[in-house]
This record gives structure tokens, sequence and C-alpha cells, in this order.
């Protein structure tokens, strides 16, 4: 890019050495990317640490080694196996209805030409909301005796106690998060179908195809890159999802809704195991990195990369 | 805009509008419903059937401020500690995405993905280190602590946003600056980085935005001194019961300045919340 113009900028022959090496944008880069290392690499090391040691926090923090012990221990918990169960039904479950809905919901926009912008603003809102509100918004609407939700349930016959029973306070917590993230969806979806030029639409209109085979093989191709994006940003988010569940159910009603996120917060900063905690933690933390590496290759093969 | 194609039949101009509609109602009655509540006496907010009319009052807000927890210093916890660490992380991240839009070195590829990466870690992998290192130097319970680790997520995300905003900027504007006469910084400053002002703004707020929003880091990291607003909201559910009043009214005092935030960079969100892995419009 600016190759051939750096020579100008570098006026004093002296600082050409150091310079050539890291170069100005190098340079630029220093401080961000020290800062970020020490605020990644000492943490990772660090639980690294702890998941080999058992820690004491009375007088100081100390590591006692214990070598393997905790890793052993992750073979033999059925718990945590199924709460990794449950952490995926939940983001199939999250991630699949934000998916549908926000899609849904884009392509409705996308016809109301007039009121499309007014009506998205109105829509983007739930994105904006502390999670930890939505938990308590979702509390205060699903509340046995005075929720609204409650309420109109009971109107079409339903009168359970929402939050109180398995099954209902999955969906719930779920139905949290889908309220709060469709947004999102909907809006890079919008943002993508707006892009898709005129001309194309008016060929498939031209070559007789209907609505769906319209949006099945000329709209649906070209906003796929954008949905993916989407898809793979949410799934991220997904995966960590702990506010809301924490203070609406926190895991509960019998471990209904206890996802990995929310045993590891018990497991280190409720019964202090916080050896057993850093393992649980790094496990996470790779399947994390697996799904951003598909992230990257991904985009990469659909050149979305820069 | 309204060509032939366009024009579909009535019936299904009817279903888009009822899908439009059920969606605004699902997406907007609890927004509104939690403003309505924070403006209801205690009786009215507890009603077994919903109080649709009802005389309002500013009762719950005037507890909450002059209560024995005022909200005040949560209020400020806030407002100091995510706005200092957006702040830091736009000025940090500038430079750094400044650097990594231009750079050529061989390693862009794996270093772009070591940042991203850090974003996308498990909240919980975080905390936990950090929880022991801060403990070590002190910084549970401290402004300074929370900016630090509100910075863990927010410098990350700042530096590759800010990375696709100088990408769309022509490198021509850069190469006629030095060929001007600009020194590669007096570029940077006075030419470069004015031209992505949109894209400040818009990493500023949404940096704000997850920060001023997050409870999982303020939950282990602050203490009396430091909590913030997400902490003031969870800690009125208490064992006796939870003073829904005042919570509603904590809630719209959480969630309105974030929602104009928000609107406020309302063109840029796609290019923000897709990481700029997607420009939209």
């Amino acid at each position: 890019m600016t190759t051939t113009l750096d020579a100008p900028a570098e006026a004093p022959v002296r600082n050409t050495k150091p310079r050539k090496r890291i170069g100005f944008h190098g340079l630029m880069m220093t401080p961000g990317t020290a800062l970020l290392a020490l605020l990644s690499v000492i943490p990772l090391v660090t639980i690294t640490a702890m998941s080999f040691s058992r820690v004491r926090l009375l007088g100081g923090v100390v590591f006692d080694n214990v070598g393997l012990t905790y890793w052993a221990r992750l073979f033999g918990d059925l718990d945590l196996w199924v709460q990794w169960l449950r952490t995926i039904a939940f983001f199939v479950l999250t991630v699949g209805l934000e998916m549908l809905l926000g899609l849904g919901f884009a392509l409705c926009l996308w016809k109301l030409v007039r009121a499309r912008n007014l009506l998205l603003t109105l829509f983007l809102l739930p994105m904006f909301v502390a999670p930890v509100i939505v938990g308590l918004l979702g509390r205060f609407l699903t509340d046995s005796t005075f929720g609204l939700y409650t309420w109109l349930l009971g109107l079409v016959g339903y009168h359970g106690d929402i939050l109180g029973g398995g099954t209902s306070a999955f969906l719930a917590v779920v139905a949290m998060d889908v309220w709060e993230w469709t947004p999102l969806i909907t809006l890079v979806v919008l943002a993508g179908l707006t892009a898709v030029p005129q001309s194309i639409r008016e060929a498939a209109a031209l070559d007789g195809a209907n609505g769906w085979q319209t949006f099945r093989h000329v709209l649906l191709p070209s906003i796929s890159g954008v949905l993916l994006v989407a898809l793979l940003i949410r799934s991220m988010d997904a995966i960590r999802y702990f506010d809301i569940i924490s203070v609406t159910t926190n895991g509960g009603p019998a471990d209904a809704t206890k996802t990995v996120p929310i045993r590891l917060y018990e497991t280190a900063f409720r019964f202090f195991d916080l050896g057993y905690a850093a393992v649980i933690g790094l496990v996470m933390l790779v399947v994390t990195i697996l799904i951003a590496r598909a992230f990257v290759r991904v985009l990469d093969r659909k050149g979305l990369t820069r | 805009m309204t060509s032939a194609i366009d024009r579909t039949p009535l019936r299904a101009r009817l279903g888009v509008r009822a899908v439009v509609i059920v969606g605004l109602l699902w997406t907007l009655v609890p927004l509104v419903w939690m403003v309505a509540s924070s403006f209801k006496s205690d009786v009215d907010v507890t009603a077994a059937e919903p109080e649709f009319l009802f005389q309002p009052t500013l009762e719950n807000y005037r507890s909450l401020f002059t209560g024995a927890n005022n909200l005040g210093p949560y209020i400020w916890h806030s407002v100091l500690a995510s706005g200092i660490s957006s702040a830091l992380a736009v000025a940090i991240g500038a430079l750094a995405g400044y650097g990594l839009a231009g750079t050529r070195m061989r390693a862009k590829k794996h270093v772009a993905f070591w940042i991203i990466s850090t974003r996308m870690a498990p909240i919980a992998v975080v905390v936990l280190p950090l929880f022991l290192l801060f403990r070590g130097a002190n910084l549970i319970d401290s402004i300074p602590g929370l900016i630090l680790a509100y910075l863990t997520f927010n410098l990350p995300f700042a530096i590759w946003l800010m990375s696709a905003f100088f990408a769309e900027v022509p490198p021509s504007v850069e190469e006629s600056a030095l060929v001007a006469g600009c020194t590669r910084w007096q570029a940077f400053w006075h030419v470069v980085l004015p031209l992505t002002k949109s894209g400040l703004v818009t990493t500023f707020v949404l940096c704000l935005v997850f920060s001023w929003n997050d409870y999982a880091f303020a939950l282990v990291f602050s203490g009396p001194h430091s909590q913030t607003l997400p902490i003031a909201a969870d800690q009125l559910v208490t064992q006796t019961g939870i003073d829904w009043g005042q919570l509603t009214a904590i809630g719209t005092i959480v969630v309105l300045p974030m929602i104009a935030a928000g609107l406020a960079v309302r063109r840029w969100l796609v290019t923000g919340l897709t990481l700029g892995a997607v420009t939209g419009e």
C-alpha cells in the first residue's frame, strides 16, 4: 500500500534500521498488543498453573502442586458432561431460534419500505439492555402471582410456575436470550438484504420465480455470508451465556438450567474449588477456540476477512 | 423503490404486517412494562390483575436516591469504570487497529486471530485467574481493577473494529499526505484518524454498552467501593423478597442511556457488531 512512499517519510538515516524491523505500523501496534498480552497471556499461564494446583487463599495466594488430580476428576464427572449437553442444547435452541426469527423479521421489515427505519429502530432496543436486567425483568414478567406473562398465559389456560418447573424454566431462559439477541440477526440480515441489487431481483421476477424461489435461489445466496457471520458471532456469545441464568434461576430448579458457565462460577466462587474450576474453564476455552477457528476459516474461504 | 416486483398480493402484505406487529409486541412489551411499572406504587406493581391504568408516582425513584442504599455511588462507579475503560480501549485500539490494518508482516493473520480470540474467551476463563492476580495486586473492589477487567474484552474488540474502519480508508489518502511532507505520525493524526471519526464513536459506544452492562466481572471483582449499577439491581433481590417497583426503576436507569447511545450509532452497528467482518448497507 504505502510501500513506494516509505522513503520520504523516514528522514534520518540513523533511524531506518530499527524502524525497518518493526516499521511504523508495528510501532503503532505495540502498546495495544503489549497490554493485550499482559491481559491475556498472564491469566492464561495463571489458570493453567491453577489447574495443577490446590489454591489456598488464606494468608496470600498459595499454589500447592497436586499434579493431574483435577484433570483426572474431569473424566469421572458425570454431572459436568450432562451440563455440557445442556449447554449444547441451549446453544442450539437459542442460536437456532434467533436465526429463524431474525431472518423472518428482517424479510418482513424489508418488505415494508416506508416505515422500515422506524420499525427497525424499535426492533433493535433489546440489544442494548443489560443481560442482568433482561433476567430480572424476565423474573418480574413470569412471577407466579403478579407477572404479566403469567397472567397472559393464564388467559390461554397455562397455570404453572414458569421458573419453578424444569422444562418451563429452561425454555424461559432460552426465550430471554432470544428476546435480547434476535434483533442483532434482524439488523445484520436486513443490511444484507438491502445490499442485494434490485436488478437481480427484477431478473428473477422476469424469469417467473415465485416468492419462495426468489428467496431460496436469489436472496438466500446473496446474504449467506452475512448470515454466517451473524451465526458465528452469536455462537461465541451463546457458549458463555451467564448473566441471565445467574439472576433468574441460578442453575435451578433441580439443575434444569445449570450450564457449564454456571457450574464453573459455582465451583470457583461458592465452593472455592479453584483448581477444578480452572480445569472446567480450560476445557471451555478449548471449545471456544475451536469454534473461533472454524469462524475464521469459513470467513476466509468466503473471502470475508480483509 | 416500489417497482413491479415489490407489489406483493394483499394477503401477503397483511401477513407481513401481522408478523411485524407480533414481533413488535414481543420486543416492546417487556420494556414498556418495565418503564410503566417503575412509575407504579407498590400496590399497583404487585396487583394480581395487571394494572394498565394507574396513578403514576415517582416514589420508586425517590426511594432509590434517598433510601439507605443510595443509588448515586453505583451510578458514579458505572460511569467511571465503563467510561474510562472504553476511552482507553478506543485510544489504544485506534493505534493498534491502524497498525493491524496497515501492516504487511507475515504473521498478521495469526496476530489478528490471537487478538480476536481473547475477546471470545469465555468470561469465566478470564475472571478466574484475574481474581487471583487482583487479590495479589490489591485490585479487588477498586475502580482501576474494574477498568482493567473491562479492558480484557474492550481492548481486543476496539483493536479489531478500528482496524476494520482503518481498512476502509483508501491508502492514497495517506500517501498524498506523506508526499505533501507529513511525517507518518502527522499523516495518521491529522489525515487518517479524522476520517475514521464514525469508527471511533461507534467503537467507544459499543465498548461503553458492553462494560456498562457487564455483570459477571463486577460480580467477582467489585465490592462496596466499586459496585456498579447491574450489581445494585441484583442486590435488590433479597431473601425477604424483591422490591419490584425499585427494581424496574433501576432497570429503566440502566437501560435508557445505553439505548440512546446505541441508537445514536445505529448506522455503523452492523460493522460494529460483526466486528467489521460485514460492512452493512
